[in-house]
């Protein structure tokens, strides 16, 4: 469960982030979409930690990420826009980690390692060093990576972006299904369609605002104010 | 196409270096303060000491521009050998020259962009401790200030300059051969070369062996230092650089002007030779880096277990364990890390032995006291160093990665210690080291007595603390998680900035310590009982001003990884 009371985020006198109030029940799959500088990534990088709000609060899974960080953190899976990882490392390298920042036990966490390699189709390549990866890779690695330490909350921001369409299945069907599995998922994207299909409930960010906030359902009754497409409610919605 | 490019890169470095925030203006304010500190001492330095030799100590002319000899051929092969380590970088592993091979541009002009880019953005500092060590030296002699700016662009900076030339050549030849019989064998070799080199070079011109003949030769020094140096000395840049210093001083200026002339030409000469060898070779070399890098990361075995892999046991927590093995992993890995690692524990190891052996006895209790101040400074300036290379990057070497730790359940605090364990650890064994071989001739002369061993200890482990705190929170503090290079890491202003403060530690330490070691020295001459008393409040001090300085460092640094990110 994610929560954000009041969440404001500035630099200097820019105003990323204004005064964003969201919750994001137990396994609910929640899009966040918005046009480019909106403010979905400095959001997300506020409940993940990498950001402090300026005010307000957020509650990760019970827990206040600013005074309980490392409770907070614990059950989150993160996937940045941009997979950078340790260039110098191997894959299975990277997973043992992250593995052991998540203080996951050797035994537990090489049988999870493997089932991830199966699962994600990277076995041919993930004793190769992540320097010689392609974007499509490092996502792929950075997602299965997320997912190690069977997190509550999985926040993931552009997950499509370098994936190849069997790629972009095999993620599609993992989110889905954790998200069955009862997973909160907060995921930022793009892709109109993709969020769409997937997600419980739709959020369409601002100049820091939240401008619509509706389940799939009821977008449907926004889609039929306009032509039936929910392209048009998205641009309506982000008109400057 | 050249000065287009260049006009675009002076630009970006304008706006990026000097931009009108509060923060950057105080900042910069207070880079200009070190820096003038710095400048000033290293004048002060400069003049002081040629007073001292030449009229204090009665060093002659000639010998005195031997010592200066030295130092410049130390000082080429710094600046040579730096540049191989970081042309490597710069040449073939930047973004920048896989940007512009995509470019109608040809591959001469991107070597010389590089190559110019590389030395003027790595030697600045070094330019301003030259030409203020040049100042000093000359307000001896009583020189103009537009004859030693002329010195040091037509002398100085042509210098450095053939050093860099000399680099960039013999990078292009490992590339070379490391196509055809591997890299590991052509770095073995270079290094057996360098060492063989520096060794024969100290050998024929070792200073105490200098000064013990010289003894024998007094009053007719000049006759016997004419003929005692080895021919092939002269053939060496440094040696034109101290002919022309030692001419000048002598007012014989068409000597001086024929060694200046001698270094431009040759100067001239490599230039054109690195461009004739670029024009040919550059691209190909490129091509042959790539090749090289995609056999030395071949996919590794996943059925092997490697000793402090991270599939093997540990006696650490998962935590600890896993940054641990990501910091060692992640800095074997990298060529120009470990490289460089291995040059500095070789040269600490070179200076070790020949300092262990120096033979005191005979000196008089200035020199006595002088050589003890000249190699605590030296051995603290080494650990400077050290921590600037290593310890500087650890926090912004994390790079665009550092999200993986910032979003992972874990302190900042035991990321921030993990790093500096790691780094203390090396930097400490390695200073030590120097501190118990440099301390050897002095308790040999002081009958045995360990209390300058003692000192030597227990200053040591505070200077190491205290430079790794501060290098790891200033490298945090200025952190630039974009630059991969961790040799540009540990030349940028911030770094600079780290190591002049390290500087005016280490001067005050010296000023802190001189007063205690010079009643030491009086008392051993003098055959009398020292009490320990007297070194018991400078040591305190010592240790207090450490103490701030390094908590000083650790709160810059925990700040520092809490930022946005």
């Amino acid at each position: 469960m994610v929560e954000l009371k009041n969440v404001t985020k500035k630099f200097g006198n820019f105003t990323a982030v204004d005064n964003l109030t969201l919750t994001i029940p137990q396994g609910e799959f929640f899009g966040f979409l918005g046009p480019n500088g909106a403010g979905k990534t400095t959001t997300i990088k506020m409940v993940v930690g990498l950001f402090t709000p300026t005010s307000g609060v957020i509650i990760v899974n019970g827990y206040d990420v600013l005074i309980h960080p490392i409770e907070a953190k614990q059950s989150i899976g993160y996937v940045p826009d941009i997979p950078f990882l340790y260039e110098k490392l191997t894959g299975r390298e990277f997973f043992y980690f992250i593995g052991g920042l998540f203080r996951i036990s050797k035994t537990v966490l090489h049988d999870r390692i493997a089932e991830l390699i199966d699962h994600f189709e990277i076995g041919s390549w993930i004793d190769k060093r992540t320097e010689d990866y392609s974007q499509g890779m490092k996502q792929r690695i950075t997602i299965a990576a997320a997912l190690l330490h069977h997190p509550k909350t999985i926040i993931i921001d552009e997950p499509l972006i370098g994936l190849d369409p069997r790629s972009a299945k095999i993620v599609r069907e993992t989110l889905h299904l954790q998200s069955k599995n009862g997973v909160s998922i907060l995921m930022s994207t793009h892709s109109l369609a993709f969020a769409e299909e997937l997600c419980d409930r739709i959020g369409i960010i601002n100049n820091g605002r939240l401008v619509l906030c509706d389940t799939r359902e009821q977008l449907q009754i926004h889609k039929a104010r306009y032509d039936g497409k929910f392209e048009s409610v998205f641009l309506e919605m982000t008109k400057q | 196409m050249l000065i287009h490019i260049l006009r675009y890169k002076f630009l970006s470095y304008i706006k990026t270096t000097f931009d009108s925030r509060l923060v950057s203006i105080v900042r910069g304010v207070a880079s200009l303060f070190v820096f003038t500190g710095f400048a000033y001492a290293a004048y002060l330095f400069a003049s002081e000491a040629t007073r001292f030799m030449l009229d204090h100590t009665h060093t002659g002319l000639y010998l005195f521009h031997t010592f200066i000899s030295m130092m410049l051929f130390v000082f080429f092969i710094a600046v040579n050998l730096g540049n191989i380590i970081v042309s490597y970088s710069t040449l073939y592993r930047s973004m920048e020259v896989s940007f512009l091979l995509t470019k109608p541009i040809s591959f001469t002009t991107i070597f010389v962009l590089k190559f110019l880019d590389n030395f003027f953005y790595s030697s600045t500092t070094l330019f301003l401790g030259a030409f203020m060590m040049l100042l000093g030296y000359g307000s001896y002699f009583g020189y103009p200030l537009y004859y030693l700016t002329g010195v040091m662009l037509f002398v100085f900076v042509p210098f450095m300059f053939l050093a860099a030339c000399l680099a960039v050549l013999i990078l292009m030849a490992i590339m070379k051969l490391a196509g055809r019989i591997g890299f590991r064998k052509v770095m073995a070799g270079l290094f057996m070369i360098y060492f063989f080199f520096i060794y024969i070079f100290f050998d024929s011109s070792n200073p105490m062996r200098l000064v013990e003949k010289l003894n024998r030769f007094i009053p007719n020094m000049d006759a016997y230092l004419v003929q005692s140096t080895p021919e092939y000395l002269r053939y060496l840049p440094n040696q034109w650089v101290t002919e022309f210093l030692y001419y000048s001083a002598r007012g014989e200026m068409m000597k001086a002007l024929l060694y200046a002339g001698i270094l431009l030409f040759v100067t001239a000469a490599a230039f054109c030779v690195c461009l004739f060898v670029a024009h040919r070779f550059y691209y190909r070399s490129w091509l042959v880096s790539l090749q090289v890098r995609s056999t030395v990361q071949a996919p590794a075995d996943p059925a092997r277990k490697h000793f402090f892999g991270f599939r093997s046991k540990s006696i650490f927590s998962s935590q600890i364990e896993v940054l641990l093995k990501k910091e060692v992993w992640t800095f074997f890995r990298e060529a120009s890390q470990w490289m460089h690692l291995v040059v500095m524990i070789i040269l600490t190891g070179l200076f070790s032995v020949s300092v262990s052996n120096l033979n005191l006895r005979s000196h008089v209790f200035d020199m006595q006291l002088i050589t003890y101040l000249v190699l605590f400074a030296f051995g603290g300036f080494m650990v400077g160093s050290l921590a600037l290379r290593f310890v500087f990057p650890l926090i912004g070497l994390e790079g665009q990665a550092f999200w993986t730790l910032r979003t992972s359940p874990i302190k900042e605090s035991k990321i921030f210690l993990v790093k500096f364990f790691m780094g203390f650890l090396i930097v400490l064994i390695l200073a030590e080291y120097i501190a118990i071989s440099s301390n050897i001739p002095f308790t040999k002369i002081t009958e045995m007595r360990p209390l300058l061993l003692w000192f030597g200890i227990f200053s040591t482990f505070w200077i190491s603390l205290t430079t790794v705190t501060l290098n790891l929170g200033f490298g945090g503090y200025f952190a630039n998680y974009f630059e991969r290079n961790p040799i540009r890491a540990a030349s940028t202003q911030g770094a600079t900035l780290t190591f002049l403060v390290t500087i005016i530690y280490l001067i005050v330490l010296v000023a802190l310590v001189f007063v205690p070691i010079s009643a030491y020295f009086t008392t051993v001459f003098r055959f009398q009982y020292f009490q320990v008393k007297l070194i018991v409040l400078p040591g305190t001090l010592f240790a207090v001003i450490s103490c701030l300085l390094s908590v000083f460092g650790l709160i810059i640094g925990l700040r520092s990884m809490r930022r946005d990110f």
